[in-house]
């Protein structure tokens, strides 16, 4: 518990780490204020109506969207920027000589950033949900949905789910940035990893689908390929693509794990 | 502590990476309440040894004794009694000097509240301790990084360059500091290529190169078998000198500094003081400084090779010849 806390203080002043939500935040502010401000003038005949972005109770589900597509990419520069700044900072080496356990270390280490990145997501997801509620406003679109009943009860496990997905990406960019034990060859190669598997879906979908992007998409798209997309019957279920997630998630923990007892701690 | 009266002991210590062998067969002998001086040239093996003892890295073979037993890979624990700055001290540059201490004792052993606080105090950053190790200069994160090796109150104290970024004043505090905890049975393992330091702060000394051990002993048995005499004479006037001096001592004893224009060592117990004066008056040459006593930059430099392997230009050695090191020789 000493290493948990103290990794969500250390995670919890960093930069890094308000950066992260305050990006996506005020991505997400950005959009609903300029949907809500053009009047959705953006839509057209293939796109839909953008004002539907800020529609409740639909905005629920495009502020979830929004935030596991993009969380995606900041979890894994998340994890990569944390993982790879023990090795660049040399504070593991550090703690390693104290006689700390480098697995518990890191493991440890990780646990935080898991829950930072829940009360990161939940606070940004508020702010989305404010934000939305004033674009609408703006919009003159009335807010008679936000108190959906149906949709509300979905929240949480939709949440839920989203933060497992992200949490698998940032283990990623966490076990990449261990293997290479560097900050910027950890974020290097998530980023690359995530515009890489995006590409790749357009010609090996059947592969993709189980790319960690992918299912964390579908673990929260209930069986689609994306969240709020329509329904694909060549996709996994949210329930495998969740448990397939996982897989991710844990094999991530697991690798990064097994290299740091390994490795050779120099320079 | 040990029965052996040992704080720590290698044998047959081996460590390579890749064909490099930068550990072979090492064997030190560190006794308890001690400050160890580890000397030796850069890319001896001083800092694959720290890196070893600290299990940062494994060794390919040869066993440890550590605070009495065996150290391998599985008794990490042992560490919990050891306190290690190994090469740069290593922080997170936005967390202030005594957060970064908490951070530090939140893992390896457990350290009690306040303990932060009395090391910041220790090393001279108690005010500071506030500031952001970003803002910190070398001296002071080398300080931070000296109260993180004591944070634990360890039995053993394993110090890799620790003056490194001091200031003449930090170095004074720190050697009395580490005089201090070996007075009080605590055992301080020093490696340092600041060859004045070592001989004024620590009782024994073990001499590397190569990745192996080339002498090991107390500081006063080491440089009673190892007299100097140093000379000074015009620059011009070196060459006539040494050759006079040659036929005093075996030539390959005298050595012309390279560092220093006009200083010549001549390794001969400095009660022969006067024969070495008269030898180089007898070849028409006035000695314009003389200074006899034990050197221990002239044992590392015999021992180790290296004066051999100067640059004739003095410009650079393949040793590092201490900055802070004694060029008059210590007197006896």
């Amino acid at each position: 518990m000493r290493l948990f806390r103290s990794g969500l203080r250390k995670l919890t002043t960093r930069l890094a780490t308000f950066l992260t939500f305050g990006l996506l935040a005020g991505l997400l502010v950005l959009i609903d204020l300029a949907v809500a401000t053009t009047r959705g003038q953006g839509g057209n005949d293939n796109g839909g109506d953008p004002l539907l972005l800020i529609t409740f109770p639909g905005a629920y589900d495009n502020i979830l969207a929004f935030m596991l597509g993009l969380g995606g990419l900041f979890g894994v520069i998340y994890g990569a920027a944390i993982a790879g700044s023990e090795w660049t900072w040399g504070t593991f080496k550090t703690s390693v000589a104290r006689g700390e356990s480098r697995s518990r270390y890191l493991l440890s280490t990780f646990a935080a950033i898991a829950l930072v990145l829940a009360i990161g997501l939940l606070i940004t997801f508020l702010i989305g949900v404010v934000a939305a509620a004033l674009s609408a406003t703006i919009a003159g679109i009335g807010l008679d949905g936000i108190g959906d009943a149906d949709t509300l009860t979905a929240l949480p496990e939709n949440f839920a789910r989203g933060w497992v997905a992200i949490t698998a990406t940032a283990a990623l960019g966490f076990a990449v940035a261990t293997l290479a034990r560097s900050q910027l060859a950890g974020i290097g190669v998530g980023i690359a990893f995530y515009f890489g598997e995006t590409f790749a879906g357009i010609f090996l979908p059947d592969v993709v689908k189980y790319m960690p992007f992918h299912l964390a998409n579908t673990a929260v798209g209930g069986g689609s390929d994306g969240f709020g997309a329509p329904p694909d019957p060549g996709a996994l279920t949210a329930d495998t693509a969740l448990v397939l997630v996982t897989v991710w998630l844990v094999g991530s923990l697991v690798v990064a794990a097994v290299f740091s007892e390994r490795a050779e701690i120099t320079g | 502590m040990s029965d052996s009266g040992l704080a720590l002991s290698t044998r047959g210590l081996k460590k390579s990476y890749g064909s490099r062998l930068a550990l072979d067969g090492l064997d030190l002998t560190v006794p308890t309440g001690v400050v160890y001086g580890f000397l030796g040239p850069n890319g001896a093996g001083k800092t694959t040894t720290m890196r070893v003892l600290t299990g940062l890295i494994h060794p390919d073979g040869g066993a440890i004794e550590m605070l009495g037993k065996p150290f391998t890979r599985r008794d990490r624990r042992r560490l919990f009694d050891v306190g290690a700055l190994v090469e740069s001290p290593a922080f997170y540059p936005y967390l202030s000097g005594r957060e970064n201490l908490r951070a530090l004792a939140a893992s390896g052993a457990p350290v009690p509240t306040g303990r932060v606080d009395e090391v910041l105090e220790l090393v001279g950053l108690r005010e500071r301790g506030g500031d952001k190790v970003s803002r910190y200069s070398l001296g002071m994160k080398q300080r931070l990084g000296i109260a993180g090796a004591l944070l634990n109150d360890p039995k053993l104290l394993l110090l890799d360059e620790p003056a490194n970024g001091l200031d003449p004043a930090g170095i004074v505090a720190m050697r009395e500091t580490l005089r201090h905890l070996a007075s009080i049975g605590k055992t301080v393992f020093v490696s340092s290529h600041l060859l004045a330091e070592v001989q004024q702060m620590a009782d024994v000394v073990g001499i590397i190169a190569a990745g192996r051990l080339v002498r090991e002993g107390t500081m006063q048995e080491l440089l009673a078998a190892e007299g100097v005499v140093r000379v000074k004479v015009e620059p011009g006037e070196v060459p006539a000198a040494v050759a006079a001096l040659g036929r005093l001592v075996d030539p390959g004893h005298v050595s012309p500094s390279t560092a220093e224009p006009g200083w010549i060592s001549v390794q001969i117990t400095p009660e022969r003081s006067a024969e070495v004066n008269r030898a180089i008056g007898e070849a028409g040459i006035w000695v314009s400084g003389l200074a006899s006593g034990n050197d221990l930059e002239e044992l590392f430099l015999t021992l180790t090779g290296a004066a051999s392997a100067g640059d004739p230009d003095g410009t650079f050695a393949s040793i590092d010849r201490s900055a802070g090191g004694d060029s008059t020789g210590t007197p006896s």
